[in-house]
């Protein structure tokens, strides 16, 4: 390879027929693995050998979010409900943003049907600025995994206070995600009237486990700051 | 191959191909891209270089290609010829709007990969196949321009200020080249110094291999499966 010309052609190595058949052979099939085994169960919703679904790895599978338009309204301005009217005072606790997306983060979403109608008002007790509170208030169907999920997102933004009112888009769950960025603690104070449930805790849309109607204090019986 | 290399391979190939990287111009970038109207050179030079340097279907040929170069003359000779190759489809397949599936487009970049490695291998002198290595390189990256001119162009591009930013993105890929480049030479100059390299270049091209194929896979599978061009 000290000769010019020969420089052009790079150096290849030499290996035996076997083992380059071994390699491109098994390079095929484990690269064919992959992709039917992993990757088509995993991206395309597709599971030709099954490993996807006895690994787990079809789960991941999950199609594009629809988004709802949320400026529009449908449907008549006097409605009735079967369901009984509902008041309720939340009291969410938050530390200080150095308490981590476990204490400063939390969201809190309430049940609503298709056209259902709540009045809100939610101030956040304790806040020293008035853009300490990071908000995205927004709503979202609870669907099986690998059904498409429908949301529909109303604001995101920051501040200490938001009232207004809400007609659920669909069948699904309502709420905030709330983020402290202050350096104190504060107390999300949420009052609810309107036709809705409250979502159990643990389950998606209440998450942190957070109880309605009790102080601050015992609103969130999981977690205690600096844990 | 000895069976921890045939782990070392798999596990490799997972983790390149691994969907969480997958090489497209997405999120605020893409919003970027269709909202910008009129020249916007800077921008549209740091997307070129970012899609450079975090395309890893693009580096791993160039990886293959500078695999058994051991001078600077024909690490520049080669990558020249790559170079010319895409921005030749990049610049024309964006203006005069050809372009065909980025899928089919990246299912052969992933061959490409495989292409190169099969060579390095000393595959095709064996099946008494030779393809002049430059007309191969320079061919690759025809496709390669070709790749990211499909991607460019399903961002919607606007008219106004096309070209301009059009041959700054492609400047901006150039530039992510020769960084990503410099980087892989770095490591592949050490590499070849030690004891290892001897041992590990059959295995390192079985990898290339791999990766090659399972990209390929990956994107053939996105043609049929996905909705999506």
């Amino acid at each position: 390879m000290s000769e010019d010309p020969q420089t052009i052609a790079p150096v290849q190595l030499k290996v035996s027929g076997k083992t380059l058949a071994l390699i491109t052979g098994g390079g095929l099939v484990a690269g064919a693995l992959i992709v039917l085994g992993a990757i088509m169960p995993a991206e395309f919703n597709t599971d030709p050998l099954g490993i996807g679904k006895l690994s787990g790895i079809a789960r991941l599978w999950a199609p594009d979010e629809k988004k709802v338009d949320t400026n529009t309204a449908g449907g008549p301005l006097a409605r009735e409900y079967d369901t009984p009217l509902r008041t309720d005072v939340i009291e969410i606790p938050l530390t200080d943003f150095l308490g981590g997306a476990k204490g400063s983060e939390l969201e809190y979403k309430v049940a609503m049907k298709q056209g259902a109608t709540l009045v809100y008002e939610w101030e956040a007790v304790g806040a020293k600025n008035p853009d300490d509170i990071g908000f995205d208030f927004h709503g979202h169907t609870t669907p099986e995994p690998g059904q498409q999920m429908t949301v529909a997102s109303y604001k995101a933004s920051r501040g200490v206070s938001q009232k207004g009112a809400l007609t659920a888009p669909f069948d699904g769950i309502q709420g905030w995600q709330f983020s402290n960025f202050g350096d104190g603690a504060v107390v999300i104070r949420v009052k609810l009237t309107g036709f809705y449930d409250l979502v159990p805790a643990g389950k998606e849309g209440n998450l942190a486990g957070i109880v309605a109607n009790v102080p601050a204090a015992q609103a969130r019986p999981d977690f205690k700051p600096g844990q | 191959m000895k069976p921890y290399q045939l782990l070392l391979a798999l596990g490799l190939s997972l983790l390149i191909a691994s969907p969480a990287f997958a090489h497209a111009i997405g999120g605020s970038d893409a919003q970027f891209v269709r909202n910008t109207v009129g020249a916007d050179p800077f921008p549209f030079l740091y997307l070129g270089a970012k899609h450079m340097v975090t395309g890893y279907d693009h580096l791993l040929f160039l990886l293959g290609v500078i695999f058994f170069l051991y001078r600077l003359k024909d690490v520049l000779l080669y990558v020249t010829l790559f170079s010319l190759g895409h921005s030749t489809t990049l610049l024309l397949g964006v203006l005069f709007d050809f372009g065909i599936s980025a899928h089919l487009v990246d299912m052969v970049i992933g061959l490409s990969v495989s292409y190169k490695a099969f060579e390095n291998l000393g595959g095709f002198r064996k099946i008494g196949f030779e393809l002049d290595n430059r007309i191969a390189v320079g061919g690759f990256g025809l496709v390669h321009g070709l790749g990211l001119a499909t991607k460019l162009q399903d961002l919607g591009l606007n008219p106004d200020g096309l070209l301009p930013n059009l041959i700054a993105f492609n400047v901006g890929v150039e530039i992510g080249q020769l960084i990503a480049l410099s980087l892989i030479l770095v490591v592949m100059t050490f590499w070849r110094t030690t004891k290892s390299f001897g041992r590990l270049a059959i295995a390192a091209n079985a990898c290339l291999f791999l990766a090659g194929i399972v990209l390929a896979g990956e994107q053939l599978a996105g043609y049929f499966l996905s909705g999506a061009k």
